[in-house]
């Protein structure tokens, strides 16, 4: 045996040559990344997990102090507020965002003139900044001026504090959110839809099916991996939302009310943002992330196990 | 084979980690080895608008008088200056010398940030020449950064409005249940009945009898001249839950019901909660110094006086004394630097004027603010000697490290209050124990 092995070796060893000559080669290639990997994302995920065991207040060194970060945060009322309002939040975006999104793509996914101008038309609030849309909002939404509360009252009704009210604020922001969303889902979806093959749908009107029945049993399975792409995304998104929350609710101007009223509006993110760099609590802002990633690997994981019983991929 | 490979990769880089981490720490070899003739100091302020071409004359200015100094400039709007700070300093490479905020002295000082600079204080400048140094005191007697210029809090009311209503302007003489009566006079509905009238709607307001917001410009001076407030003299303990509270609380609660001040959610009709002033839809505003500008900009006929008396006579001036902080982790060869900087700013005639003209804070040194230069400047000559009066009874926002974070948990809980969802003992004693917690958590250990 141990013959053998020895007369084999210089073989193996001028195949491995071979190959790590390539592999340096593909190392090369890939190092821009990988450098770019560990550099910006291993290295700050390994700190931040540190930090979520330590007291760190950024100026000063962190200092080690285990899992109080974390039981301090099961306790803590506006946590939990946070993380009811991150969920209420992204059950009424996920699923009114997709739908909508899905009804705009197969409306403008006709063959018809001036179809152009509607999808742009629908595309331009995703390209606005947060700041351009929160008055785009405040014409509408403004107590006083705004167009809601004019209808109201117009029709007998009493003017609404939409930004201002701890009931409707969650509902306001999902509205404005799905507003400016839509648009980027309904373009992928518009994609999803072009690959559907036409002869499908012929096949299935002279099978007799009506409008209806085309798109449930031929456009839905057919678009089901890209409804499914959307779902994830809109998830991720919804979950991390910050921007929005933190333009459309610090009082035009006063940051420190960002979340408000009475923290009907915080969310796990811009609760993170605040104990992290308003309050300097980087250690407790650091465990908030590492909570927040693991409800969304859970939920993530769900969603791809979930996705074999209506994900239709073509072989 | 697979090991190896991978073993080589992390050899190679951790090779360009050290590598680059080498090459930053060579460059301030060299930085340091050079300095014994020249200095290079980083000086950090935040933008506001037309004060950033000034502040580089000065920066000038500086330079040439100092050929030793150079000074590189960082400089970003507000709240990215300080999130960018935060992480400097956690770089060790933050500014040498930065512009903080009034409110965020104590951040750095008590999380030792800020240098200590009471020996140079005692060494350069006669204390007594300027305003505000003490704003920036801690309870030991230690000075941590030296007023770049001032914020002071006034009463602004809307001239054209009281003559309207035909009652006399506010003077030095008024309390603060005088000052709501007349607010009402001063209220007017959207049918044109005034609060003191017979069937005023206080839910719809056109004219408020006086605008309320926040700390500053709302509950602090109320709360402080009843006698109340939030921290005790050693910043470190709540007071909250007081007799004196309660009273200012009601004073506030039962103005915004009668719809004479601006509740919170009446400002959310506003571009901005500091507009209902400036656009002529309030009577009077407490107003820092700085209000000046956009009252001017808009054109109302208006004029300042001191804030008003409380029920025992006492009387509170809200202060922000905008900062010159040095870094402690600064060479003390930078430190030197910019502690120069900071000498100049403050004791330059020429450099104070300068800053006096743009009209955004009252100068530090007191011989320019009580000056013509000061109080004479510009088209709208109002009185201005009223900020410079109110230093006699100034105090600061309670401003401690942790002050934005027990600010959000009283806003949280008096705003309740505010808008009649909670009573005002429930409010206060929340708020009690809400920022009783947070500074637990932060002084006691």
């Amino acid at each position: 045996m141990p013959k053998l092995v020895d007369r084999v070796k210089p073989l193996k060893n001028r195949k491995r040559k071979k190959l790590s000559a390539e592999g340096r080669w593909g190392f090369l290639m890939v190092s821009p990344y990988l450098i770019q990997f560990v550099v910006f994302l291993s290295f700050p995920l390994a700190a931040s997990l540190y930090f979520s065991f330590s007291k760190y207040d950024m100026l000063n060194a962190p200092k080690w102090i285990g899992v109080e970060n974390y039981t301090t945060l099961i306790q803590d009322p506006v946590f939990h507020k946070a993380l009811w309002n991150t969920f209420y939040f992204t059950i009424l975006f996920v699923p009114a965002q997709t739908i909508l999104a899905l009804v705009l793509a197969v409306a403008l996914n006709q063959s018809l003139k001036g179809l152009k101008f509607f999808r742009i038309a629908h595309f331009i609030p995703v390209i606005c900044s947060w700041t351009v849309v929160l008055y785009v909002a405040d014409a509408i939404l403004n107590p006083r001026f705004g167009l809601a509360n004019t209808i109201l009252v117009k029709l007998g009704n009493n003017p609404q504090p939409w930004l201002s009210d701890e009931a409707l604020i969650i509902p306001v922001l999902v509205a404005v959110a799905v507003w400016k969303g839509v648009g980027y889902m309904m373009i992928i979806f518009l994609a999803g839809l072009q690959n559907v093959p036409e002869d499908l749908y012929e096949a299935a009107e002279i099978e007799g099916a009506g409008v209806w029945k085309k798109f449930r049993h031929v456009t839905v399975p057919l678009i089901s991996g890209t409804t499914f792409l959307v779902l994830v995304l809109t998830t991720i998104t919804t979950f991390q939302s910050f921007e929005q929350i933190y333009v459309m609710t610090s009082h035009l101007g006063d940051v420190t009310s960002a979340g408000g009223p009475n923290n009907a509006s915080m969310v796990l993110m811009l609760y993170l943002f605040q104990q992290g760099f308003s309050f300097l609590k980087m250690g407790y802002a650091s465990a908030i992330a590492w909570v927040l990633f693991i409800i969304l690997f859970g939920i993530t994981m769900i969603q791809l196990k979930l996705q074999k019983k209506w994900v239709y991929y073509e072989k | 084979m697979k090991y190896s490979q991978k073993f080589g990769l992390l050899l190679l880089l951790s090779l360009i980690l050290a590598f680059s981490m080498a090459g930053c720490s060579n460059e301030s070899d060299a930085d340091s080895e050079n300095s014994d003739e020249q200095v290079e100091i980083k000086l950090g302020y935040y933008s506001s608008g037309s004060a950033d071409e000034k502040m580089e004359e000065l920066i000038d200015q500086f330079e040439e008088k100092h050929p030793n100094i150079k000074v590189t400039t960082q400089n970003a709007p507000y709240s990215q200056f300080f999130q960018k700070l935060d992480t400097q300093i956690a770089g060790n490479n933050a500014p040498d010398v930065w512009l903080s905020d009034g409110v965020l002295v104590s951040k750095y000082a008590e999380r030792g940030a800020a240098k200590d600079v009471t020996g140079w204080i005692e060494r350069d400048l006669n204390k007594d020449e300027y305003y505000g140094l003490d704003f920036n005191k801690d309870a030991s007697g230690k000075y941590f950064a030296v007023p770049q210029g001032i914020q002071i809090g006034a009463l602004f009311y809307n001239k054209d409005m009281f003559d309207e209503a035909g009652v006399d302007y506010p003077d030095d003489t008024w309390t603060w249940d005088q000052l709501q009566e007349t607010a009402a006079q001063l209220t007017i509905d959207a049918n044109g009945k005034r609060a003191t009238d017979d069937g005023f709607n206080s839910e719809a307001v056109n004219q408020y009898g006086m605008t309320f917001f926040n700390i500053t410009e709302g509950w602090m001076p109320v709360l402080k001249s009843f006698g109340g407030g939030v921290l005790d003299e050693e910043l470190k303990n709540s007071v909250i839950d007081s007799e004196e509270n309660k009273k200012a609380m009601e004073w506030i609660v039962d103005g915004m019901q009668k719809g004479v001040l601006t509740d919170p959610s009446d400002l959310q009709s506003f571009q901005s909660p500091m507009s209902p002033f400036p656009s002529g839809t309030a009577a009077m505003r407490i107003g820092i110094y700085a209000r000046v500008l956009a009252a001017n900009e808009t054109g109302i006929n208006y004029d300042v006086t001191v804030l008003p008396k409380g029920p025992d006579g006492k009387r509170f001036a809200p202060v922000i004394a905008n900062s010159w902080i040095v870094n402690n982790n600064s060479s003390d060869e930078k430190a030197e630097a910019a502690w120069e900087w900071v000498k100049f700013w403050v004791t330059e005639d020429e450099v104070q004027k300068e800053w006096a003209e743009l009209g955004e804070a009252v100068p530090v040194k007191k011989s320019v603010a009580n000056s013509d230069l000061f109080l004479n400047s510009g088209d709208n000559t109002i009185n201005k000697q009223a900020f410079l009066d109110s230093f006699e009874f100034a105090g600061t926002l309670d401003t401690n490290a942790v002050w934005s974070e027990w600010l959000q948990k009283f806003n949280d809980n008096i705003n309740r209050a505010f808008l009649n969802e909670t009573s005002i003992e429930e409010a206060l004693q929340q708020a009690d124990k809400e920022v009783k917690k947070v500074l637990d958590d932060f002084y006691k250990e």
